[in-house]
Parts: C-alpha cells; structure tokens; sequence
C-alpha cells in the first residue's frame, strides 16, 4: 500500500511540475504548482509527517500560492498572456546538461551503495503537532525566535517596497 | 518492491531539476519564482525523508522554517515584482536588461 502510494503521488508530483514549467499561461501554472504541492503533502502524509502534510496544505497550497494568484489577476495583461517566447533554443542543450549530469551521479551512487532503507517505523506520535511544538519551543527555540524576525524584515520590506510613491502613515 | 530512502531522494532531486530548468527557460519573472517554490518544495521532502530514517523530528522543524523562508521570498519578490511592472509595464526578463548594458 505505501509502495503504491508513493509511486501514485510521486509520479503526479513530478507530472505536476513537469506541466507547471511547459503551460505557457502564467494562471495555469500557478494551479499546477497547487496541485504539485498538494501531492507533496501526500509525500510528507507518507514519511509519518502529518503536521507537515497539514502545515504544506494551509501554507503553501493556500497563501503562498493565493498570494501569487492574487498578483497575477492584479497586474493582468502581459503577465496573464504568459511568455511570448521561452529561452532561445539554441541554449537548451546547454541547460540539458545539469539534469543527464545528476542522472548519471544518482545512478552511480545507487550502483555503488545500493537501496538505503527507511528503517523501522517511528513511534506512535512522531511527526504530531504535539512532537513538533516540543522541539521547537524546546531545542529549537532561538531559531524559533529568529524566524519571526525574518518574517518581521519580510513584512516591512514589502510594506516598504510596495508602497510606490505615496508616503507611509507614520511619515 | 519495498520504498526506499533513496527513492524519495530521487524523487526531490528530479523536481528540484524541473523547478531549476522551468527557472531557466521560462522568461515571466512570476513563474520564475513559482519555480524557486518548487526547488524549496523539493528541499522540504529530503529533509522529511531523513527525519524519517533517523527517528527525529529535527528534519520537520528544518522544514517549517523553509515555510516562513518561502512566505518572506514570496512577499519581498512579488511587492518588487509589482513595483517592477507599475514603472516598465512587464514582468518580462528579456525586457528587464538595465543592469545588463
């Protein structure tokens, strides 16, 4: 059961993301990388993650990409139309070089060490929401810390940046 | 055939290689950071997997990290993004050449 799950959702993942880069409309793409991320919810779901799998859903599949849908009906025309052309052709087989470079590792490496295995299933309630919220306002608590002043410099920096011409309230 | 590890490695390597290449050749800056979300994407499942394998729970607050990263990189790119198409009119690459000459 878990091996068909895996190759279901890993397979709709990697087509996922396949159709995101070739659709040619920037709104089309945008919901195949919802669909991509819902599947990779699936994938967290699958490796006893589930708060992961929840967090991948509200997060990712819900604001990050509404905020990016959201910017995309706003600016409309020439974004809606997607690109007029994709990189010249002349420079593809350039491009093709990094993936037939890591096919050619991975498939060395597998050869070399063979199939390295998950191990025995974790213990009940590993990956809870109750598991993660004990690392991280445990071991991980500065980092816990900083983060929220990343997303502090994030806020006000877009505040900033997307402000235009007109004067912020406090000036 | 058990799943293995490594199959879920090969899985993130193969949509961080889509993610990069859609990065390269695509030319609407918005998709382009649409890509950069599916690299990071890709990046969250390697750290799942080993969190998996060695039984702590380590590698899922690694990845709610990567969430807050890619919430920040969403916000700053796209405010830049609109900054960028309210005075040229495009989100366009090929147009956005005045750091190039």
């Amino acid at each position: 059961m878990e091996g068909f799950l895996f190759w279901f959702l890993g397979i709709l993942m990697f087509l996922g993301g396949v159709m995101m880069v070739s659709q040619r409309s920037a709104v089309i793409s945008a919901v195949w990388l919802v669909f991509t991320f819902i599947c990779a919810a699936g994938i967290f779901a699958l490796l006893n993650a589930p708060f992961l799998a929840v967090m991948q859903i509200l997060v990712y599949a819900g604001a990050i990409m509404v905020l990016f849908l959201f910017v995309i009906m706003m600016l409309q025309g020439p974004v809606l139309d997607g690109d007029r052309k994709l990189l010249k052709k002349s420079y593809w087989p350039g491009i093709a070089i990094a993936p037939v470079a890591v096919v050619v590792m991975i498939v060395r490496w597998v050869s070399a060490e063979g199939l390295r295995p998950l191990g025995d299933a974790p213990a009940a309630g590993f990956g809870s929401a109750h598991h993660v919220a004990t690392l991280l306002l445990g071991r991980y608590l500065l980092a816990f810390e900083l983060i929220s002043i990343v997303l502090l410099v994030a806020i006000i920096g877009a505040l900033v940046i997307g402000k235009g011409e007109r004067k912020l309230p406090w000036k | 055939m058990e799943i293995t590890l490594t199959h879920y490695l090969v899985l993130a390597a193969a949509l961080f290689l889509t993610g990069m290449t859609g990065f390269i050749i695509r030319r609407n800056a918005i998709v382009m950071l649409m890509c950069v979300e599916l690299m990071l994407c890709s990046v969250n499942i390697v750290f799942a997997a080993f969190s998996r394998v060695h039984g702590d729970a380590g590698g899922h607050v690694f990845v709610l990290m990567n969430f807050a990263v890619a919430a920040a990189e969403a916000a700053i790119g796209l405010a830049l993004l609109v900054e960028i198409f309210r005075r040229r009119r495009t989100v366009n690459v090929d147009d956005l050449k005045a750091l190039m000459e």
